[in-house]
């Protein structure tokens, strides 16, 4: 189609690592080889991004988001493949790469402006806007190094959205910058992509490519392994983050388990049999553990637990005070809890185990791999739960 | 290659001067260090050449000829010692910003290059002062300065290119420039001039690849030697070889540098 942006076909990128340091004596030795592998950071990729849109790129560490960005940025060449990017490219990757400490933020605008492709004449004319963007008027003239980090930020991003680049890529930056910074920049973002600059957010940050994001590919070893609206992105995203955990987790050998083993664990949207893992805050949910007893098991009791991504603990419940009926050896039972998810948006593990009570003590039998899950919040409510509340004016 | 150097080229001159302003923003004398230093240091080497070691007199006649003799020499050879480091580590010591957006890798070292030449004009400056106060004079031949300062700039552009690229796969490279440069000093016609030595070491000494610049310098100031010509010959040829084979190598690994960074 003519009117993509950025489209890559079959694009590869593998990495040469040396095992020793390839040193000029080596190379000298005719026959000598360095031992070397390969390393394959992306494979065999297809994107097709059009004019005007902007597309999340989710990842964990080592996904190859990083190699996706500087393949786009013209930075580094395909292995094999062929990346088409048509216009001007601005990379708002790091905070102010290319800011020199020592010189004052006028100097950087000009030194950044130009390397992201500004004539010095054009920075004249946007000058004031950028230093208004950035809400760093006082300071324009000091150097940089005085700056505060979020100040460092709102500059850099300044600059990089004034160069009215064709294609604009996001990197983990925003995440650095306050709330309101944040909102800000989208609000930046909106703008130029109403004028039809194309918007490519990276980032292991869920909340950022939601906010921005109706598009958004999911990547996985180097591989695509979903692309599609974000919000089933977000889904699929958390199913890979969930895999790659639980792999942690077996080899971690924390599963120890004696008397049962868990067949499985799952989320549920209300009565939906399939399994999903991104919600929305209020959603009536379902977790459901399947368990094979290995042994008769008289009082069986179910355990679970719900951690924010950030480790705190938002909710742990058990029925131990009234356990289910007895399970026979070699039987499945399917145990269910049944919540309501007022949860603010963010990434959330759920685990489940199953004991076996003995008067108001319990034996834990076996544990089940935590399932990751993502929650869509209510507007900007935040911390560890969301209470409902909403606001209103009274009378005085 | 050469048309996206050519479009870059306001980059190159707004880094230029930036790393010029860097360099000296937070010292106190500022760009006095760019050229105090060789001032100093020819002054040093006509103290202890002429009256320590004997040979100053000899070679032009008093002690203060024998201090523009050396401040000729110096100028670019300073010049050299400025740039020809920092150029032939030029890609890899860019690498915060060559990850993350892309510019021809020959950039920098044409940054290197620019940026060493605001010392080296005033250097000219000083050592046309120093000619016209403590030397016979200047005449028109001064002039020649000029080719000879685009010499030294198209030597430091021509190896920069070559060793910076060899600097990405072989990080040996950057010792090696120091350890020449340091040799160097004595092997190029700096202290001495090149009608001092017979036979084929003056040869020798006149095909160095410091020796053409200098050369020239010194036939604006104090007049030409015999081998003038074959020294200037030979730089050309030095940048021809390091300028092709450098052009090639970055023409060739422009796009793959980074991942060896």
């Amino acid at each position: 189609m003519s009117n993509q942006v950025i489209s890559l076909r079959g694009v590869s990128k593998s990495y040469v690592k040396y095992e020793d340091a390839p040193m000029l004596i080596n190379a000298l030795r005719l026959r000598a080889r360095s031992r070397r592998s390969s390393l394959l950071a992306l494979a065999d990729i297809d994107l097709d991004i059009a004019a005007g849109e902007s597309v999340g790129v989710l990842g964990r560490n080592g996904a190859g988001k990083s190699t996706l960005l500087q393949l786009l940025s013209g930075v580094t060449a395909p292995s094999s493949g062929v990346v088409k990017v048509r216009g001007k490219v601005a990379p708002l990757i790091s905070v102010g790469v290319g800011f020199h400490p020592e010189l004052t933020g006028r100097e950087n605008v000009y030194v950044n402006g130009t390397i992201l492709g500004m004539p010095t004449a054009e920075i004249d004319r946007r000058f004031e806007s950028i230093v208004e963007f950035a809400e760093v008027e006082d300071f324009i003239d000091t150097p940089v190094k005085f700056y505060s980090s979020g100040m460092f930020v709102r500059l850099g991003f300044a600059v990089a959205v004034a160069a009215e680049p064709d294609v604009l890529l996001v990197d983990e930056v925003l995440a650095v910058g306050d709330f309101a910074f944040q909102l800000k920049c989208f609000a930046r973002m909106q703008e130029i992509r109403a004028q039809g600059t194309t918007i490519v957010v990276v980032s292991h940050n869920v909340n950022v490519v939601r906010g921005f994001c109706s598009r958004s590919i999911v990547m996985s070893h180097g591989q695509k392994v979903f692309d599609g609206p974000t919000f089933d992105a977000i889904s699929a995203f958390y199913n890979v983050v969930g895999k790659e955990v639980a792999e942690d987790v077996y080899l971690a050998g924390e599963l120890v388990s004696h008397g049962a083993v868990v067949e499985s664990l799952s989320l549920h949207s209300g009565a939906d049999p399939a399994a999903t893992l991104h919600f929305d805050s209020g959603d009536d949910v379902v977790l459901r553990m399947a368990v094979r007893a290995t042994t008769d098991i008289d009082h069986p009791v179910m355990g679970m637990t719900i951690t924010a991504e950030s480790g705190t603990v938002v909710y742990s419940d058990t029925n131990l005070m009234s356990p289910f009926p007895p399970l026979a050896a070699d039987e499945v039972g399917v145990y269910e809890m049944r919540l309501t998810l007022r949860l603010p948006s963010g990434g959330y593990f759920a685990t489940a185990s199953l004991h076996s009570a003995h008067g108001g003590t319990s034996v834990q039998l076996a544990r089940a791999v935590p399932v990751t899950f993502y929650v869509s919040g209510r507007g900007l409510a935040s911390g560890v739960a969301d209470l409902g509340g909403s606001f209103h004016r009274a009378a005085p | 290659m050469l048309r996206e150097l050519w479009a870059a080229r306001g980059v190159l001159v707004i880094l230029a001067r930036k790393d010029f302003y860097v360099k000296y923003r937070r010292t106190a004398l500022g760009v006095v260090w760019a050229v105090g230093v060789p001032l100093v240091q020819a002054t040093v080497l006509a103290i202890v050449f002429t009256h320590v070691v004997g040979i100053g007199r000899g070679v032009a006649g008093s002690q203060r000829g024998y201090a523009v003799f050396l401040y000729a020499a110096l100028v670019p050879w300073n010049y050299l010692v400025n740039a020809g480091p920092t150029a032939s580590t030029a890609i890899v010591d860019n690498v915060a910003l060559a990850g993350k957006i892309y510019f021809p890798r020959a950039l920098p070292v044409l940054v290197t290059a620019m940026s060493a030449v605001y010392p080296l004009v005033i250097g000219l400056v000083l050592l046309l002062g120093m000619a016209v106060l403590v030397g016979n004079g200047v005449g028109v031949a001064f002039l020649l300065v000029f080719p000879g300062a685009a010499l030294c700039v198209l030597l430091v552009i021509c190896v920069g290119l070559c060793l910076s690229a060899l600097h990405v796969y072989f990080r040996d490279i950057r010792y090696i420039v120091t350890a020449v440069l340091s040799v160097g000093f004595y092997l190029t016609p700096i202290i001495y001039p090149l009608s001092r030595p017979h036979g084929t070491l003056r040869h020798l000494l006149a095909i160095g690849p410091a020796a053409g610049p200098i050369e020239i310098f010194r036939a604006a100031t104090v007049g030409a030697d015999s081998s003038y010509g074959l020294a200037v010959l030979a730089c050309a040829g030095w940048c021809l070889v390091f300028g092709g084979i450098g052009f090639w190598l970055q023409c060739r690994r422009d796009r793959v540098f980074v991942d060896l960074l």
